[in-house]
């Protein structure tokens, strides 16, 4: 090596003043319209689901907490973050974005002397943010697909005058296809009042595991044959799938699973009790809330006996909901696994009339109340009171017992809810085989848009004939010479609240109907018959706005008693359930306690 | 095209025709039927030109698909002429001889997918990717981000929530 070579290194030095020759932008050239440069992330219809974190091929994206973004439900409120250390800018991220909110601009060149500064959260602060230029995934989600799997389902021809269950449930073919849309993001779960491991069951259906989704079913919900039918599915409000296409059909994907595990196999798979820890909880009432209290309690060892006033345990999900939504024998095999862990369950039984509520306290440990809402409210209009008027609970619970119910050719049903719609639905059924014909005019204070039943069902009554009326005031209810009912007078509704927003319809008197029919049948809301607490303790205990006062864990201001389910909270057999696990931890530290003192 | 599939049908003992567009179409042969009819439609039909020689891994199925496109400039006609190979021993048969090019694309499909075309000149140099010893990228079962989680450092200080988890830790901390 000469001594030139060993010089000309440090040559070099003489330029160390000078003007840089490097410069921030050196080229200055716009990209093509659709380069796939540098992210953007539209803050606001971002949901934080991470599906593209999730898919990102080169680990380059975590999900992180921004400020000014709020965890809610539908949005976990957390943001992508992007590693451009990593990122090939394949766009995989973007391509299966769930929103559309991630895009790229074609911007492509950006300097820096912090290499932190390539770890950006795209949609705060970076200069590219508005850009139009870019690339954007064209038309609609295709990676996970938009369009919910079909499910058969009974015409309306052929179920209009049976009891026989509409949905057939998915078929395994048709499962597969519904559960390959879901991106496992987990946003339902904090919506579902009983925080199943949705995602998690949902992949049992793709891996064929049935199994392992009934674990997983059974870890959170002992009524996933109820649920898997007739759940208010709350959990698919929150689905990351709607925002650009059908949410995914989680409640029929949890039927599927239960419809795929034989009996036998349910029984196995969700193991047996603890050995008996000698405590004795006695329950009142057999609906949703009770029997998951039970099961959990039996589970846990404890001594459960559910005291049920009605022939056959289930509360609302037998005699509320009509069998063609719920079958009984579906209900019966969720009975039955909360029965094969010991419970036990005596049928018409009503406290205050065949046992004293007072014996329960001596003989038990605790007691927990989950007697339900089964008093139906009336209109109190004129007309109302006497033959000829019914309670759609009244009615529903009739049906279910296999009792003779009227069934008149023409009948008005008065509320927009889901129970209005179970009655109407259920005497159309019955007029159907009766008279050959439908004759139900279902009238509500609300406008179409605004039911409170579920949107299935205004389709599916008008299809099975029911004739639904919005916006109808009832006034009172007609009677002719004789007294027998002839229809009912309403007047059209102008608004439902006042400027307060409290419950005050307002009417155009000028708009009077008379619907025609030799039955009214008032379906606008139920109460809790607490004539079981008598004088003594309904004195003794407290109480809010006429329900029995509860904490958080149920317990009411009674140290022995507990009370759970639509009586005190509500408002569905999902909430009945996540509130059945919650009463029973309360329980068993109550129990847990007294053994530590004993 | 119609026509020409009805013509060579029999003799190749070709699958039905697929056709996409009016001077655009597919077709599927049995591996020992490719070279014949890549030679009679180069020579007698007018598809001078190899477009393009590429492969779609049928994972599920254990095929590998070739696509032969091949363009006749004159006629202003493309068909694609596929051919399934086992995926358990890819062996695809050397065209170098009808189209020079063919052995660029035949030693990419080797490194890409590692479908071997024996006789094909240098197709068991490396092509693009330097010093790879895992298994050929662009087979469905290579695990593109276990490879990059393997082979790259991350940046210390990441950390990720999943939305979940997150969510529960936020609104019902308690359970």
């Amino acid at each position: 090596m000469s001594l030139r070579e060993v010089l000309t290194p440090f040559t070099a030095w003489k330029h160390v003043l000078d003007a840089p020759v490097t410069i921030p932008d050196p080229i200055g050239r716009e990209a093509a319209e659709r380069y796939r440069g540098f992210h953007q992330n539209d803050m606001e219809t971002c949901i934080g689901c991470g599906t593209c974190e999730a898919i990102c091929q080169n680990g380059a994206i975590d999900m992180v907490p921004v400020e000014g973004q709020v965890t809610e439900k539908g949005d976990s409120g957390l943001r992508p973050m992007i590693d451009y250390g990593r990122c090939c800018w394949c766009a995989l991220c973007v391509d299966v974005c769930m929103t559309g909110s991630l895009t790229m601009s074609n911007e492509y060149t950006w300097v820096d002397t912090d290499p932190d500064a390539f770890r950006f959260i795209p949609g705060l602060e970076e200069p590219w943010k508005d850009k139009e230029a870019g690339y954007r995934r064209e038309g609609g989600r295709e990676l996970s697909g938009t369009k919910r799997s079909h499910m058969g389902e009974l015409a309306p021809a052929l179920r209009g005058d049976n009891f026989s269950e509409i949905c057939a449930g998915f078929t395994r073919e048709e499962a597969i296809l519904e559960a390959d849309r879901c991106v496992e993001c987990g946003l339902c779960v904090a919506t579902c009042p009983a925080h199943m491991s949705i995602p998690d069951y949902i992949a049992a259906v793709r891996d064929q595991d049935y199994d392992r989704g009934l674990q997983l079913l059974y870890e959170t919900n002992p009524f996933s044959e109820v649920c898997g039918r007739i759940c208010t599915h709350k959990c698919e409000t929150s689905c990351a799938a709607l925002h650009e296409g059908d949410p995914i059909a989680i409640r029929w994907l949890k039927r599927h699973i239960i419809d795929n595990v034989p009996m036998e196999r349910r029984l196995e798979l969700v193991g047996g009790a603890k050995p008996a820890n000698g405590h004795r909880v006695a329950i009142v009432g057999a609906g949703p809330g009770g029997l998951t209290a039970a099961y959990d309690l039996a589970r846990e060892g404890c001594a459960v006996t559910v005291f049920e006033a009605l022939a056959a345990p289930g509360g609302m999900m037998r005699y509320g909901i009509p069998e063609y939504r719920l079958p009984y024998d579906a209900l019966d095999r969720d009975v039955a696994v909360i029965q094969a862990m010991g419970v036990e369950i005596r049928c018409n039984m009503r406290v205050g009339r065949d046992i004293a509520l007072d014996d329960l306290k001596r003989d038990h440990d605790a007691v927990i109340l989950a007697i339900g809402l089964q008093m139906g409210r009336g209109t109190r209009i004129p007309g109302s009171e006497g033959p000829g008027v019914e309670k759609a609970v009244d009615l529903l619970r009739r049906i279910t017992a296999g009792e003779d119910v009227p069934v008149p050719e023409r009948v008005v049903v008065i509320g927009g809810g889901n129970v209005a719609f179970d009655i109407a639905r259920s005497m159309a059924r019955l007029q159907k085989a009766t008279h050959g014909t439908v004759g139900v005019t279902l009238t509500a204070l609300e406008d179409r848009a605004h039911f409170l039943a579920d949107a299935e069902e205004l389709i599916e009554g008008a299809e099975e004939g029911v004739e639904i009326i919005d916006k109808r005031g009832p006034q009172e209810v007609m009677r002719d010479a004789s007294g027998a009912v002839t229809g009912l007078r309403s007047w059209a509704v102008t608004s439902i609240f006042d400027d307060q927003g409290r419950f005050a319809p307002a009417y155009d008197q000028a708009d009077e109907r008379v619907h025609e029919g030799a039955m009214v049948i008032e379906a606008i809301g139920q109460m809790a018959d607490v004539s079981l607490l008598g004088a003594e303790l309904t004195e003794a205990l407290d109480w809010n706005r006429g329900r029995i006062a509860i904490d958080a864990g149920f317990r009411t201001s009674e140290p022995w008693l507990f009370a759970v389910g639509d009586a005190v909270k509500g408002p569905d057999v999902i909430n009945a359930v996540a509130d059945g696990h919650r009463v029973a931890q309360s329980v068993m530290e109550r129990v847990s306690l007294q053994e530590g003192i004993s | 095209m119609r026509d020409l599939h009805a013509n060579l049908k029999t003799r190749h003992a070709l699958g039905p025709f697929e056709p996409r567009r009016a001077n655009l179409g597919f077709v599927t042969v049995p591996a020992e039927r490719l070279r014949g009819l890549l030679t009679e439609l180069r020579d007698v039909h007018g598809f001078t030109h190899l477009v393009l020689l590429t492969a779609v891994d049928w994972m599920e199925d254990g095929l590998f698909q070739l696509t032969y496109l091949m363009n006749d400039r004159a006629g202003d006609r493309t068909l694609g002429v596929r051919v399934m190979l086992n995926r358990d021993e890819a062996v695809g048969e050397d065209m170098h001889d009808l189209w020079p090019t063919a052995a660029t694309y035949q030693r990419e499909l080797k490194e890409m997918f590692g479908i071997d075309f024996p006789g094909s000149p240098r197709v068991d140099e490396e092509f693009i990717l330097e010093g790879w010893t895992d298994l050929p990228p662009y087979r469905r079962d290579f695990d593109s981000l276990a490879y990059s989680q393997q082979t790259y450092a991350e940046r210390p200080g990441r950390v990720t929530h999943d939305p979940r988890a997150h969510m529960k830790s936020k609104l019902y901390p308690e359970g």
